[in-house]
């Protein structure tokens, strides 16, 4: 690691102004757990990191009925996953943050860090676009927000301007929607998914409509199959739906090929993450189901 | 009466410093004026070294010193091949392999040297795949050529082994290197002082060893040379005599006459390699229909990549060791040991055992299945047994095979599981057991296996003891300590041992081929039996007795005639010293097996006891997934009697899940000769989330050699594991892996061989 000089700014303008004065010389650190392994590396060696702990108001957790949940960028997963709040209104949130990567990372990263490393192989952006989520960003010029969808741009790249700061995650009120979320590792040993899968729909009497299915950790960018779910619109699933529905799935996956698993192992995986993630949803039992 | 201290279950000695943060490791150690030092490594696997530029290095303020191979004595050091220099000269053979090196005053500075360094490389053709190094167009390693060594090994008559066979099978098995992802990266601290004295302080598992290697390195003589071996974060045979770091920690010390620290990062640590032995087995074994053993010859080609160090050693395990864990007449091996241009491989705990038994007992459930014998009933009708002399010339002390087989199998239902009904469905589970021996000693260096222990007791009462038979975490001050506190009749906290120093301990081998208890637990039986004469024989002169009438008991010297005879030890040792001149107690016992080193054919008893283990596992293979989740692990170890359980269970549970990783989980990619996962997120060793409830178990066969009845723990434990999983995952989907690790890829591609076999037989 190179020297570098520390900056803790108490409020959110004076972090705004930090960075605006240190430019790209500088990195923004939240819970550290990524930028601090990089720069170990010297794969980055900022002359300057703006550390954001001291900024509280980023770490609260709130809901709204009208608005929804709106998580602060700075609460760290497992505030997330022990958030009464998370619990009681997006339950499903808060079982993929206390299941994401590792208790240690869990205990010290953000999910707002999480976001902006835009890193594949990890959970919460798959689960959070299935849930339609948005984010603010906090820049000298105000606020902006934007869909999560338009913020995450590709491998390791999203949308946030040099001297701006993810600020805040809203995910609308669920309503009468049904969310599912499962993450699936190569092998038991490994504390990065391969593939996750998150299912947001709502369930008529049986019939699924407003179908979203996002498959992540395979693929640059979390991935919406959209004729997965033009398929489902409408239908009930059972045994036959859910296999024909894993067919398309893996037809449609665009997955990486990297030292981890290579494209041809991914796409089998989405093809039984998306088989069972429905199957679960319809309360069916996917271990007699062998596609 | 029953001993408070032998068989107990005692935490290690260390324990209480180890989780306080106190125990200081050579990383930790700081100097005044303590440099640091940062070393660059070769990016190519093959190339000459045209020139090093190091002149901006040098001009870095901060910077003390920049050395290259030009800079590094002519003189070679190795094992039996003397190959390697301090730091390459005019060649590189393996990415990772150490260039120059800087010396600065602090990291920092240090690393920013290092990026200031300019070599010029000629790249070359890199011999990267061990299967092709004898192909005519194969680039050439050493200029000896691309065979390292070969062993040949041929007893009683295999041809007509073979056709007294019923049943012959052939197969092939590969093995991949593990990494021994120690909790300690290698460190080394080394400085010069007045006199001219090189100490050096480094993670080591033997202190002479080390200081004979940095002798040979840096060519001078081994008394110039202090090796301390500070506390030890795990060694697995990685920290014997094959890494790298401390030599040239040692030989920069050399250079800048002032302290110098070189820590290894983990990047470091798995650039240096220091992996175990990778290996392809054809295996061919001939049995009649009873499951006897009648014919087997094994075919191994081994991987040593640029340097040979301990690696024809280990491959001698391979080609030999598990023949005699049973009862055969006929064998015949052949195995080669081939460089490439790949980091150096070498020793790791089981010491080339893990290989050969994982081919073995893959084999053994195979054709056991193929003639309708129970592999339980198949290992038991061919297992060596206490009283056996072994193909091979291994005299059989103790053999608790048959009782590990039956305690593993007992506890997991082996009987019931096997004979419940095929379930369908997409989870699916299946059991496999494996058996395995390994040696306790092994006379291999020197015609000599002894070990010396060298025992004071202060003016208090309390114990002091000299060795350099290391714990590098494995519980050998906890064993030492156990047996001195029992003979003085002593609590085990008034024992201390001291830290292996070469100035000042005895000479010794230290920890490797799990020969500590059997050896040095015998030194210190002995050394403690004497010292305890020497006190009963002060003690009767005080109190007017016969020395044959007194004893020790908890700390007070006690007439077991007359219960008024009696005097604190404390009081005891204070005598001793007035009345011998000043002569405190102060003995040193030596324990030299009777064994033999093999003759040239590889024959002879070489150790004076061998370890036996057993391994029971359940697993469950998701046939979506590929995912191999071991379910259920039992693990039985005979190490002759557990003078310490609770250290057997630690070392028979952290070597099933060393197994465990191995099996299925630790796989270096390598891409071009390039180590592409060289760190802990990547290279994935099994963490509490991939793992069961892991269960051992002891068998005590009390081995007339063994110190008390012991012989090794540890190593034999590592030994089943693999198989056992392997054989499991074949009882569950009907898939035999034959080649390691056993990846989701490799499960799925076999399930759909077996649904394309199936469906072609329709």
């Amino acid at each position: 690691m190179r020297p570098f000089d520390f900056l803790e700014p108490s409020s959110l303008p004076e972090a705004l102004s930090m960075l605006a004065e240190h430019g790209d010389a500088c990195c923004i650190m939240a819970g550290g757990t990524a930028l601090l392994l990089a720069m170990r590396q010297r794969m980055l060696a900022p002359e300057t990191v703006v550390s954001l702990g001291k900024l509280d108001e980023l770490r609260d957790i709130a809901f709204d009925p009208d608005a929804g949940l709106r998580i602060g960028a700075l609460a760290r997963h497992a505030d997330v996953a022990g958030s009464s709040i998370v619990q009681a209104h997006c339950p499903a949130l808060a079982g993929m943050a206390g299941g994401l990567a590792n208790p240690q990372v869990r205990n010290q990263g953000t999910i707002g860090g999480n976001l902006c490393y835009a890193d594949p192989a990890t959970d919460p952006a798959t689960f959070l676009l299935a849930a339609g989520a948005e984010v603010t960003i906090a820049g000298r010029g105000g606020e902006r927000r934007l869909p999560l969808r338009a913020f995450l741009v590709d491998y390791f790249t999203t949308a946030l301007e040099s001297g701006e700061i993810l600020t805040a995650i809203h995910l609308p009120p669920p309503g009468s929607r049904q969310m599912l979320y499962r993450r699936y590792l190569r092998t038991p040993a490994e504390h990065r998914p391969v593939v996750n899968i998150a299912l947001s729909a709502v369930t008529d009497g049986g019939a699924l409509s407003d179908v979203r299915l996002i498959v992540g950790a395979a693929t640059p960018v979390p991935q919406a199959l959209a004729q997965t779910e033009d398929f489902l619109a409408g239908k009930s699933v059972n045994a036959a739906i859910a296999a024909e529905a894993a067919a398309l799935a893996g037809a449609e996956v665009e997955p990486l090929s990297d030292g981890r698993a290579d494209a041809a192992f991914r796409r089998q995986i989405v093809r039984t993450a998306t088989r069972r993630i429905l199957l679960d949803a319809a309360g069916l039992d996917w271990k007699d189901n062998a596609a | 009466m029953a001993s408070t201290v032998i068989g107990q279950p005692v935490p290690q000695v260390s324990a209480l410093e180890k989780v306080q943060g106190r125990a200081v490791y050579a990383g930790d150690l700081a100097f005044p004026g303590m440099l640091h030092a940062r070393v660059l490594r070769s990016p190519y696997a093959h190339a000459r070294i045209r020139s090093v530029d190091v002149s901006a290095a040098r001009a870095l303020p901060g910077v003390k010193a920049v050395v290259t191979g030009a800079d590094v004595p002519e003189r070679r050091w190795g094992v039996a091949h003397k190959q390697q220099h301090v730091l390459a000269k005019g060649v590189v053979r393996f990415i990772g392999e150490e260039v120059a090196a800087v010396v600065a005053t602090s990291e920092s500075v240090a690393n920013d040297a290092i990026d200031l360094i300019n070599v010029d490389y000629e790249p070359l053709d890199a011999l990267l795949n061990a299967g092709s190094a004898f192909d005519d167009d194969a680039p050439q390693v050493h200029a000896e050529g691309n065979l390292a060594h070969e062993i040949r090994i041929a007893r009683g008559d295999v041809d007509a082994g073979f056709a007294s066979a019923d049943l012959i099978h052939e197969d092939v098995y590969s093995t991949q290197s593990q990494y021994p992802g120690y909790m300690e990266p290698m460190a080394t601290v080394a400085t010069v002082d007045g006199t001219g004295k090189l100490t050096v302080w480094t993670a080591t598992q033997s202190v002479f060893l080390a200081r004979q290697r940095l002798a040979e390195a840096l060519d001078r003589p081994v008394s110039t040379i202090r090796v301390h071996q500070p506390a030890v974060g795990g060694g697995f045979g990685g920290k014997i005599v094959e890494e790298r770091s401390s030599v040239i920690a040692a030989f920069l010390a050399t250079v800048v006459d002032r302290p110098v620290r070189l820590g290894l990062s983990r990047l470091e640590d798995f650039q240096s390699g220091c992996f175990s032995v990778p290996t392809r087995i054809r295996l061919k074994m001939g049995m009649q229909n009873d499951g006897r053993i009648v014919a087997k010859e094994v075919d191994i080609l081994a991987e040593c990549g640029a340097y040979a160090g301990l690696a024809p050693e280990v491959m001698l395990v391979t080609a030999m060791r598990s023949d005699n864990m049973q009862r055969i007449e006929n064998v015949r091996s052949r195995a080669r040991l081939v460089y490439t241009h790949t980091m150096p491989r070498g020793a790791f705990r089981g010491f080339g055992g893990t290989q050969m038994l994982f081919a073995l007992n893959s084999h053994l459930a195979t054709m056991a299945d193929k003639l309708g014998i129970d592999p339980v009933d198949l290992h038991r009708r061919n297992a060596i047994r206490t009283g056996d002399t072994s193909v091979h010339g291994w005299s059989i002390g103790s053999c608790g095979l048959p009782e590990c087989l039956d305690q593993v199998t007992g506890a997991i239902g082996w009987s019931a599981k096997r004979e419940r009904p095929e379930t369908g469905g997409v989870l699916r589970r299946g059991i496999g057991m494996a058996a395995a021996m390994h040696v306790s000693g092994n006379r291999t260096m020197g015609n000599w296996d002894g070990s010396t222990v060298t025992l004071k007791v202060n003016e208090d009462g309390r114990a002091v003891i000299l060795t350099a038979e290391s714990d590098m975490g494995q519980g050998a001050n906890t064993m030492l300590s156990q047996i001195c506190a029992e003979e003085l009749g002593i609590p085990l906290s008034h024992v201390t041992v001291l830290a292996p120093d070469t100035d000042t301990a005895p000479y010794a081998l230290g920890s490797i081929a799990s020969r500590v208890t059997v050896n040095a637990g015998h030194a210190m039986l002995k050394a403690a039996k004497q010292a305890r004469d020497q006190i009963l024989d002060a003690a009767a002169a005080k109190l007017g007795c016969d020395a044959a009438d007194l004893s020790i008991v908890e700390g007070v010297v006690q007439s077991t005639v007359n219960d008024n005879l009696f005097a604190p030890l404390p009081e005891i040792c204070r005598y001793h010293i007035f009345r011998h001149g000043g002569e405190g107690i102060l003995v040193t016992a030596t324990h030299d097996p009777r064994t033999v080193m093999m003759d040239k054919d590889h024959y002879g008893n070489i150790a004076p006891a061998y370890s036996f283990a057993a391994q029971a596992v359940e697993v469950e293979v998701d046939t979506e997934t590929g995912q191999v989740q071991v379910v259920e692990t039992w693990l039985s170890d005979d190490c002759g009697r557990a003078i310490n359980p609770l250290a057997v269970h630690g070392q028979s549970n952290g070597a099933a899940v060393q197994a465990i990783g191995w099996a299925l989980h630790e796989h270096l990619q390598f891409e071009d000769g390039r180590l592409m996962n060289g760190n802990l997120a990547d290279y994935t060793m099994p963490t509490a989330d991939a793992l069961p409830r892991v269960n051992s178990s002891i068998v005590e066969s009390n081995d007339p050699n063994g110190p008390l009845g012991a012989k090794g723990a540890s190593e034999t434990a590592i030994l089943p594991g693999a198989p056992a999983i392997a054989n499991a995952v074949y009882d569950a989907i009907g898939v035999r892996i034959t080649d390691l690790p056993i990846t989701p890829e490799k499960i799925l591609a076999g399930l759909a061989a077996l649904g394309e076999k199936n469906h072609a037989s329709v």
